[in-house]
């Protein structure tokens, strides 16, 4: 059971990575390198909230210092 | 300069760089047509330029080199092409900021960087500035940053291997010319490192996610393409997600700040071991007369340690590199140019023992030092006896390198009585019967023509104005 389960999982990690190699665009002559672009994609989300959680307090903070002014 | 194609200007297709008698030139490929047109037209080339991160360019009615052009582009001249592996770590990181600055700018004009190599930026009066104007794409949406891997080995792992571990470190760009390893990075850098959050995940995690999907492409090439990144049925890249990954990276890089440590070098003027204050006067006014009377447009200090002298030549107008060994004497030279400190000389990390040689395909793609000149004037003050006694290289020998360097050459004799000879000697037998005042004039007479000869007073040493024969 604890070995199918297992096979199961990785059968679904290699899909998910077969599915978001990318076709690199026309203009693209560098190699992009599959792992870099995979990495991306799967810490992408944590960085656009990362650095929305950044703007969100630089406008806290900048309302409380203008208004300190 | 030899006309016809630059060596490096080979790989991209969008186009490449030539020279026509003396002229250098960029050809916009007509395949790359639509992408350097909306560089044009976007505003992005515009706030490029005025925030002084694009080389600027005209365009010029000139026959295409090859084929058929869209657009041939006469771009603004780079005095001094340096390379990477040249850099201290300041250099690599304000390079690496202003990569990303100007990838925040294309982002802002729906563009992006379709490649991020530390070779595409050159140093302007002390400011980096990117060189290949065809590297802005039409931002592919939906899909991550395709120069993510080349940016963090080109820049983030050496600065981290920099400030982590040692700034010799940097050396490694000569040796992996498109940036150093992420796993070669990540067994090279101390554990601490995975507590930065920017080195966990930008080189530790990217390393291990190269490694665990080294073999997709091949396996992914068998299988259908309709289920890819930026295609309608699989998870987009967004463009908060892009910007976040910049601004990551810029947080990343900001932490990489490399602190000299206590060099003997930087020390050297302060200690005045080897100058007395009258000395040093004297040598600096007598410098100064040379360079006043030679009026050079271009001079290498060799030997530079934190660009005195250097600083004596850019004051007269000329354009001056800076060579030195030492990282620390540059950074702390960098520093001072950046901060306006200091007039703004082009200070460089060189072993002129081993001076960089041709490297890349056919020892061409990145020239040489020798192929980067000859300058006008070369200073070699306080060299010699580092190069004929602390590395035994004859004085014939010197002769010769230096005539391939220069038109002009102001040299200091540095005799065996002085205190700096003297301390190379003290743990060592003293093997250079040749090196004395009269084996440097039979040297040099193969070369060089003596147009003055003055003593430096206050020190036994001798300054010559030389000219190339």
């Amino acid at each position: 059971m604890r070995k199918s389960g297992s096979r199961l999982a990785w059968t679904i990690w290699f899909t998910l990575c077969l599915s978001l190699l990318v076709v690199p665009a026309a203009n693209a002559y560098i190699d992009p390198g599959s792992g870099s672009l995979i990495f991306q994609v799967v810490v992408g989300a944590a960085m656009a909230m990362s650095l929305g959680v950044k703007v969100f307090w630089r406008r806290i903070t900048g309302f409380f210092s203008r208004r300190s002014r | 300069m030899v006309d016809g194609r630059v060596a490096g200007s080979f790989r991209d297709p969008a186009g490449f760089v030539f020279t026509r008698e003396g002229v250098l030139y960029r050809q916009v490929n007509p395949r790359f047509a639509e992408h350097y047109d909306h560089l044009m037209s976007s505003g992005l080339y515009q706030a490029l330029t005025d925030a002084g991160l694009l080389v600027r360019h005209e365009e010029v009615d000139v026959a295409a080199h090859a084929d058929d052009a869209h657009r041939v582009l006469r771009p603004a001249m780079v005095e001094f092409i340096s390379f990477p592996y040249e850099w201290c770590p300041g250099q690599l990181r304000d390079a690496a900021l202003a990569t990303l600055q100007a990838q925040q700018l294309a982002l802002n004009h729906g563009m992006s960087l379709r490649d991020a190599s530390a070779f595409n930026v050159q140093f302007v009066a002390s400011r980096p500035v990117l060189i290949d104007t065809l590297s802005f794409e039409i931002l592919p949406q939906g899909q991550p940053w395709v120069a993510y891997r080349q940016f963090c080995q080109h820049f983030l792992a050496p600065l981290a291997l920099a400030s982590s571990v040692d700034a010799r470190l940097l050396r490694l760009l000569g040796v992996h010319l498109d940036g150093v390893p992420l796993d070669l990075a990540a067994a090279l850098l101390p554990g601490r490192s995975r507590l930065q959050p920017g080195l966990a995940v930008h080189l530790h995690a990217h390393a291990r996610s190269q490694r665990r999907h080294a073999d997709d492409a091949g396996r992914a090439g068998a299988g259908k393409g309709d289920n890819k990144v930026g295609t309608k049925d699989a998870p987009r890249f967004s463009e908060q997600a892009f910007r976040g990954l910049i601004d990551s990276l810029t947080t990343a890089v900001r932490k990489q700040a490399w602190e000299p440590g206590e060099s003997a070098w930087r020390d050297y003027y302060a200690a005045k071991e080897s100058y007395s204050d009258e000395a040093m006067a004297s040598k600096e006014e007598l410098v100064a007369k040379f360079v006043g009377e030679l009026q050079p447009r271009s001079v290498w200090d060799l030997g530079a340690n934190t660009g005195r002298f250097s600083w004596l030549a850019a004051r007269a107008g000329a354009s001056v590199v800076a060579l030195e060994m030492d990282p620390a004497a540059v950074e702390v030279s960098w520093r001072q140019v950046v901060a306006g400190e200091a007039p703004a000389v082009l200070p460089l990390v060189m072993d002129l023992a081993n001076p960089s040689p041709g490297l890349g395909w056919g020892s061409a793609e990145r020239p040489s030092l020798s192929q980067r000149g000859p300058a006008d004037l070369a200073l070699a003050l306080a060299l010699i006896h580092h190069l004929a006694i602390a590395n035994n290289v004859p004085l014939t020998h010197v002769a010769a390198w230096l005539a391939t360097l220069c038109q002009w050459l102001v040299l200091e004799w540095v005799p065996k009585d002085d205190p700096m000879v003297r301390r190379l000697l003290a743990s060592r037998q003293d093997v250079f019967d040749d090196y004395c005042e009269q084996g440097l004039q039979d040297a040099l007479s193969g070369w060089f023509d003596v147009v003055q000869r003055e003593p430096v007073h206050g020190s036994q040493r001798t300054l010559y104005l030389l000219r190339r024969r």
